[in-house]
């Protein structure tokens, strides 16, 4: 009797176990990413906002030829890529048995088609104005001939999004294109819903990905206006947070990381304007602020002082020897002085009887953000009399667009990118970049140089022209590049995903953890 | 004398009506003009500040033109008269569609939110004023004075930080748990859930000023010489208080109920954005981010017209809450 008891306690046990082992594999394995503005636009290359989030969501659908892991380059639907410097040509060999969400085979000529497809219709995130003609040398292998060599040119190949043709060759207006198949890509997820209003996304797994079937069945993406909370209350599995949160938040369990220096805060000063337009009066500019104080003050500590060279420290093309400003208001006023300016008796610097006054526009990163004050307190205490103004972003923008400011404090990200960014960022005038971009065109010597990297495909010779790039724009100093903010996140270690940083960024240059790859392997 | 009181209740009708009509077309066209008037635009807001953005001029150029089309006023009236709110920049989506999913979380979370405080505001107020100059009187006219300082903004975050980080009740932001896949009593539960922190705030922002309105009020009427008179007929203590003494105090109530309403639209921006409620007011907030214009216009547009359409209803009801409204006239 005693034994038939034990029989039955068995077998109900191993009903149990076996209903509920059935059970949890049936549930499916969800991963939840909040951030505060929930909008990013549709995840096609032609409807996502040109942001950082909105091209996230995108990469989650479609793929590129090189794609980035937490090492570096590595294959995606291209399985080599070779430069052939005789004929100026990248030659793309591309991986077999790759299918596109809808079931047809990934081909040479997707990628042909996308080439033209975005010559015509630009895509903004890369320029394809260097190639000269892209054809397919093979079922599985595409030629790509550049009018002159380019070495950002394999950048824009870790960012161009591959669409199929055969979905996209009856696509004249892609801004304006609503159809559900302009979301097929051949990426890990397939793209279900996007509620504008709600600011959420559904992507649930793609199961023919060629990496095999991602590990986590759904991806959605949320609006929290307090992304930690959501982390905390379990709403959210990966949220990017303020560093002083860390501490809290590994104490609760949640796995922190923190990126490479990939933002820098900058003061942009009109340079076309007198008396900035004198590198001299920049410089005197650069030895008032004491830039580690802003970060003391400011942000309790958590960011380091930027490189007057732009590019960041963490950059392979870092020169640790650009020329840099330590804090120096004797200095400053040695310069001012020998500009003709003389100080008063109330501290203040004036030339011919005018009084030496600058207008800051400032406009907030964060609540919290102070910048622009302790800004005015140093130039003030340096004998610079400052009128500060704080404006919401978009309005300070638009003001910095057209030269109608002294001095603004701004920044931008993307500092770890290809050394391409020096042009666009120091340089360039006619780009749409242009109200993070210094704007400098005085140095004859930049202009050369910002052309002469661009054409260098050896390694090493570009690195010493990047070199030289970053020591003379820490002289010239069109803009002060301030400090790169601490950028981190954290996540629950208990979903199962281990999130990392890209180094350079994911695509050309967005500072993430929420890197596809993660998702797959 | 009859005919002349009529025809003059018909004519101040019509200027009521007219007036109306002339306020709506000058709103139609301040919502035209003014979100025009904000520094910067679409293109610079969401190109030309973005590090990864790398366009050439004339393909910013082309951008700005695309995005400037519509902009004369005799457009947006054409447009608006055939009912064509536009497509938003943003959004890539008609302004209508966007407008309409936004608006029955913003309904919800307001119209639950001023009923909950008028009613209990109402009857809190009553009954404190029947019981004037006792402790609980002076306790909740102290605590009411206190708690009408206090913006939703504070509260709201103290009842998120209370309720949702420390006691972990109650979600934290959204409307309902994203593509959760739940049954219908699941999903209502759901969404009741998601509302309590934001309905409380606004509760908590609304009800002192309708319980110190409606104690006020009912102080001054129960004065009055007719509730002696009731009092000495030998009714009841509860229906002199409610049937004879406070529904004279409704007006003043109504009033503020009329008002709330009226800025039902853009009410809430605030307890919405902290929450991350979708309503109308996370739709605005975001639309001025992005400088997207038609859908600022569009809430402008109908918030405005809501408030008119509130003052103009107010005078109806005045006149059917208190007949002495309609005899004065």
């Amino acid at each position: 009797m005693n034994h038939r008891f034990c029989q039955i306690i068995f077998f109900l046990a191993a009903v149990f176990c076996l209903f509920f082992a059935g059970a949890a594999a049936a549930a499916p394995t969800e991963i939840r990413i909040a951030d505060s503005n929930g909008d990013w636009g549709y995840p096609n290359p032609y409807r996502h906002y040109p942001r950082g989030p909105g091209y996230i969501r995108m990469s989650m659908v479609f793929d590129t030829l090189i794609w980035k892991d937490e090492k570096g380059a590595i294959p995606a639907l291209a399985l080599s890529w070779d430069y052939q410097p005789e004929s100026q040509s990248w030659v793309f060999k591309l991986r077999d048995g790759v299918k596109w969400h809808d079931g047809q085979p990934f081909t040479a000529q997707d990628v042909v088609f996308t080439v033209k497809y975005m010559q015509e219709h630009p895509y903004s995130w890369i320029r394809l104005n260097k190639i000269a003609s892209c054809e397919a040398s093979g079922p599985l292998q595409v030629t790509i001939k550049l009018k002159e060599p380019y070495a950002p040119f394999l950048s824009f190949m870790e960012t161009m999004p591959i669409l199929p043709e055969h979905v996209w060759n009856k696509i004249d207006e892609p801004k304006k294109y609503e159809g559900m198949d302009s979301f097929i890509g051949t990426g890990p997820y397939k793209f279900i819903n996007f509620d504008k209003v709600k600011g959420s996304y559904l992507f649930e797994a793609f199961p023919d990905y060629y990496l095999g079937r991602p590990k986590i069945d759904r991806l959605i993406y949320i609006r929290a206006d307090d992304p930690i909370f959501a982390l905390l209350t379990g709403k959210a599995d990966l949220v990017g947070i303020e560093p002083n949160m860390a501490a809290m938040l590994k104490g609760k369990g949640m796995t922190v990381i923190e990126d490479k220096r990939s933002w820098n805060r900058k003061l942009m000063i009109n340079h076309h304007k007198e008396p900035f337009s004198n590198k001299k009066f920049r410089h005197a500019l650069a030895y008032s602020i004491n830039r580690q104080e802003l970060i003391d003050k400011g942000h309790q500590g958590f960011g380091t002082v930027a490189s007057c060279g732009l590019l960041s420290p963490d950059h392979e093309f870092y020169n640790p020897q650009t020329p840099t400003y330590e804090y120096s208001p004797a200095k400053a006023g040695q310069l001012l002085t020998e500009l003709g300016y003389s100080k008063g008796a109330d501290g203040f610097f004036s030339k011919d009887g005018k009084l030496l006054t600058v207008h800051l526009l400032a406009s907030a990163m964060g609540s919290t953000d102070r910048d622009g004050e302790i800004i005015r307190q140093q130039l003030e205490k340096a004998g610079i009399k400052v009128d500060l103004q704080n404006m919401e972003k978009t309005a300070a923008d638009s003001k910095i667009m057209n030269w109608d400011f002294d001095l603004a404090v701004s920044g931008h990200g993307g500092l770890l990118g290809d050394a391409v960014l020096l042009n666009r960022l120091l340089g360039d005038d006619q780009s749409a970049g242009s109200i993070n971009s210094a704007r400098y065109q005085v140095s004859e010597e930049l202009g050369k140089l910002f052309k002469a990297q661009v054409r260098e495909m050896d390694k090493e010779k570009r690195r010493q022209l990047v070199w030289k790039i970053q020591e003379i724009a820490a002289d010239e100093l069109p803009a002060l590049p301030l400090y790169y903010p601490k950028a981190m996140s954290a996540y629950n270690p208990a979903k199962g995903v281990q999130w990392q940083y890209t180094p350079g960024g994911v695509g050309n240059g967005v500072p993430t953890p929420q890197n596809k790859i993660f998702l797959v392997r | 004398m009859q005919l002349r009181s009529s025809g003059r209740r018909r004519s101040r009708r019509t200027d009521l009506l007219l007036t109306c009509a002339l306020s709506a077309l000058l709103m139609i066209w301040m919502s035209h003009a003014l979100p025009r008037l904000l520094p910067g635009d679409f293109v610079t807001a969401m190109y030309a500040s973005s590090e990864d953005v790398i366009l050439s001029a004339e393909q910013e150029a082309e951008l700005r033109a695309y995005y400037s089309r519509e902009a004369g006023f005799g457009q947006y009236l054409l447009r608006l008269a055939k009912l064509d709110w536009g497509y938003s920049y943003a959004f890539m989506a008609p302004v209508s569609e966007l407008f309409f999913k936004a608006l029955p979380w913003t309904l919800l979370l307001l119209l639950s939110a001023n009923l909950i405080a008028a009613v209990i505001g109402f009857i809190a107020g009553v009954e404190a004023a029947s019981r004037r100059n006792s402790g609980l009187e002076r306790g909740l006219v102290s605590l009411s004075t206190i708690m009408e300082g206090i913006p939703e903004i504070c509260t709201g975050v103290l009842l998120l930080a209370v309720f949702s980080l420390w006691l972990g009740w109650f979600p934290s932001s959204g409307a309902e748990t994203a593509y959760a896949e739940l049954s219908f009593s699941g999903w209502l539960l759901d969404v009741l859930h998601h509302l309590t922190l934001p309905l409380l705030s606004l509760v908590l922002a609304y009800l002192p000023g309708n319980f110190l309105l409606t104690r006020t009020s009912m102080v001054m009427v129960i004065r009055q010489p007719y509730i002696r008179t009731a009092q000495a007929k030998g009714l009841s203590a509860a229906r002199i208080r409610y049937a004879h003494a406070a529904r004279n105090c409704l007006l003043p109530l109504v009033t503020r109920f009329g008002m709330r309403l009226a800025f039902m639209v853009t009410g809430a921006l605030v307890v919405e954005r902290i929450h991350s409620y979708p309503g109308v007011g996370t739709l605005l907030f975001n639309a001025i981010r992005l400088r997207d214009l038609p859908v600022i216009q569009t809430v402008v547009l109908i918030s405005s017209l809501m408030v008119l359409a509130a003052m103009t209803s107010l005078e109806f009801v005045y006149g059917w809450l208190d007949p002495r409204v309609k005899e004065g006239r």
